[in-house]
């Protein structure tokens, strides 16, 4: 079953003055399970192709549907709310909300949800075990190297039971020993879980071991390879 | 979830504690120091409208109908002592004071001066017996044809205590007449120019001058309250047809205006201030905003909505406030209370403060209501502050936001 198909996806930013063409028709189709790595040159629309599935962004022609739904047909604070359910973020820089902890900052997603405290609080615990921070739930990210922060960021991710988990550059600030472990992780969730990620990388470490490839050059699908 | 996103804001305004603490310490001092300045103005114009009421003016006064225009001494109050007499059973009246009322010449062996004569009564509880500063009051003195003259008077006709000095003035009939009067007490008032033009003598020797018997020509009332001085003057004019009955604010405007200007002065003081401090919360807003773009961003991509993303930023400028406000207040109240027991000494600019007639000694005060009021104008200054960074934040695109820092 298709979590995400796009159909002509095209960008084009200034398009009153000088056009750029970030997207030039993008038809991509990312099934349940998949663990998929957009990756391709800066400036390809990595990022761009990422903001529009996730509805951060809107298209200037084509469409998206994400579990049967048209982004197009919805409204903004419809947009905001499929986000709030459907969708987990991974940021390249966490962001994470420094005056909250981490088990704080993976409840917030939950509790904008309006889950039960103590549901909020049970899923967040489990979820940092999960992501091997047991014993780092009570600390502020200022108190966590770049790597737990970013284990605390996929769990966040992962507290809003989304269908699939985009991240854009999750290893590009860190180290080669926390990616490896990061995208451990990640494999783990997807193996286990049966979670869906799509990530945008350059780091060649993590498209080694994504199970499909996507990569996008000037704005197109260049090749689409799967891997076993 | 708003109680959470309240929460977060708490939290958030301790994320940079130093700045948040400036601001919550400026709101502070300038919620003290505008109710603080709003009642020091206050305990002003109130002293100066009691000494006015002490000396120069009554909350109601009964005169003839003519006598004002002219000071006349043929416009007495007939039948004054009837009317005292009913007057001093009516139970909004605190108390009464009677005077004959003339202007005249004062003269001594070196100066003479224009001045306005009063005969009070020997045991009259007069008023001007609490600004004696040399000698007794008329009524109490051994001497014949006792005065008691102000500080600036004496200095000015060159006399002291026991010294002999003319009163000449005209009687009921038009015509001149006069007496030789021994100072037997100098005051020395909150005003210079009272001091100077005005002298107290016994009002048998005044009236017996004047050619009157028992007469007055002006009854003063002192009101427990005195801002009902009109509606208890209209009953006392139906009472009295034949008399004139004013109130203090028809017979001094100047009071009346300075009175209702006391409010809005102080209201105007306190405007000015919270003005500022909008500015200053908004500014720190601002900052917090902005430095936040990237965090703002995330909030609304993982999918925290517009209402809550305003909710927050509106929590954490109000909880800046509102932490300040307070205390600033309990303070103010705090200041007020024991100045308005002590007293603020000002008689370092005694002579400045005297020539317009205030006291030198300053007791500020402010009705509670104000403290009611100013604590709603916070608030109100609280969310104006609030709303142009809360909307900032709306404003973020959320893509660009997260890719701006990334």
């Amino acid at each position: 079953m298709a979590v995400i198909e796009t159909t002509g996806l095209t960008k084009v930013y200034n398009a009153d003055q000088v056009p750029v063409h970030a997207l030039r028709g993008v038809d991509l189709t990312i099934e349940k399970g998949e663990f998929t790595a957009v990756v391709g040159p800066s400036g390809s629309g990595k990022t761009t192709l990422l903001n529009i599935i996730s509805g951060l962004d809107e298209p200037t022609e084509g469409r998206t549907i994400v579990q049967g739904t048209d982004l197009s047909t919805l409204s903004d604070r419809q947009l905001i709310d499929f986000r709030l359910h459907h969708i987990g973020f991974v940021f390249q820089a966490y962001n994470l909300i420094p005056v909250l902890t981490a088990i704080e900052n993976v409840a917030f997603v939950m509790q904008m949800q309006g889950r039960p405290q103590k549901e909020c609080n049970e899923t967040s615990r489990a979820l940092l075990e999960e992501v091997g921070l047991a014993d780092k739930i009570n600390k502020r990210p200022s108190e966590l190297s770049g790597g737990q922060q970013q284990r605390v960021a996929v769990a966040r991710a992962l507290s809003s039971k989304p269908d699939f988990v985009l991240a854009d550059e999750p290893t590009a600030n860190l180290d080669s020993v926390s990616s490896g472990e990061l995208l451990d992780m990640m494999l783990e969730l997807n193996e286990k879980e049966d979670m869906t990620f799509v990530f945008s990388t350059h780091d060649q470490r993590v498209i080694d071991r994504a199970r499909r490839v996507v990569t996008l050059v000037d704005g197109k699908i260049d090749k689409d390879e799967l891997r076993e | 979830m708003f109680l959470k996103v309240i929460q977060l804001g708490w939290k958030n305004v301790w994320r940079n504690p130093m700045r948040s603490a400036v601001v919550i310490i400026a709101v502070l001092l300038g919620t003290w120091a505008g109710i603080f300045l709003s009642g020091f103005f206050a305990g002003m114009a109130q002293g100066y409208l009691n000494n006015q009421f002490k000396l120069t003016v009554g909350h109601i006064e009964i005169v003839h109908p003519q006598f004002k225009d002219l000071y006349s001494p043929e416009y007495y109050i007939p039948n004054s002592d009837d009317v005292i007499r009913e007057l001093s059973q009516l139970s909004y009246v605190q108390n009464i004071s009677t005077e004959s009322v003339t202007t005249g010449l004062a003269q001594s062996a070196h100066s003479n001066y224009g001045v306005t004569m009063h005969g009070i009564h020997a045991d009259s509880n007069n008023a001007i017996a609490d600004y004696i500063k040399e000698g007794t009051m008329p009524g109490q003195s051994d001497k014949r044809n006792p005065v008691l003259i102000g500080q600036k008077l004496a200095e000015r006709l060159d006399i002291e205590i026991g010294s002999r000095m003319v009163l000449s003035f005209q009687d009921k009939n038009g015509e001149i007449t006069g007496g030789a009067f021994r100072v037997a007490g100098i005051f020395d008032s909150f005003s210079d120019p009272y001091d100077e033009g005005n002298v107290f003598i016994g009002l048998e020797n005044m009236n017996e001058l004047l050619g009157l018997t028992n007469q007055v020509h002006n009854i003063q009332l002192e009101l427990a309250d005195f801002s009902q001085a009109s509606q208890y003057a209209s009953q006392l004019q139906n009472e009295y047809p034949n008399l004139q009955i004013q109130t203090w604010g028809k017979i001094a405007p100047e009071l009346q205006y300075m009175y209702d200007m006391t409010d809005l002065m102080m209201y105007i003081v306190m405007v000015i201030i919270i003005i500022a401090l909008i500015f200053s919360i908004i500014n720190t807003m601002l900052m917090a905003v902005l430095e936040r773009t990237r965090e703002l961003g995330m909030l609304r991509a993982v999918g925290m909505n517009k209402p809550r993303v305003f909710s927050m930023i509106v929590s954490e400028t109000l909880f800046l406030t509102m932490v300040g406000a307070p205390v600033g207040m309990l303070l103010s109240w705090i200041t007020i209370s024991y100045f308005g027991n002590v007293g603020i000494d000002l008689s370092a600019f005694s002579a400045g403060l005297s020539a317009y007639g205030f006291g030198t000694v300053i007791y500020p005060s402010l009705p509670n209501i104000y403290y009611l009021n100013i604590t709603l104008m916070i608030a109100a200054a609280a969310l104006l502050s609030a709303l142009y960074p809360a909307w900032k934040s709306l404003q973020l695109n959320p893509v660009e936001a997260i890719r701006k820092f990334n």
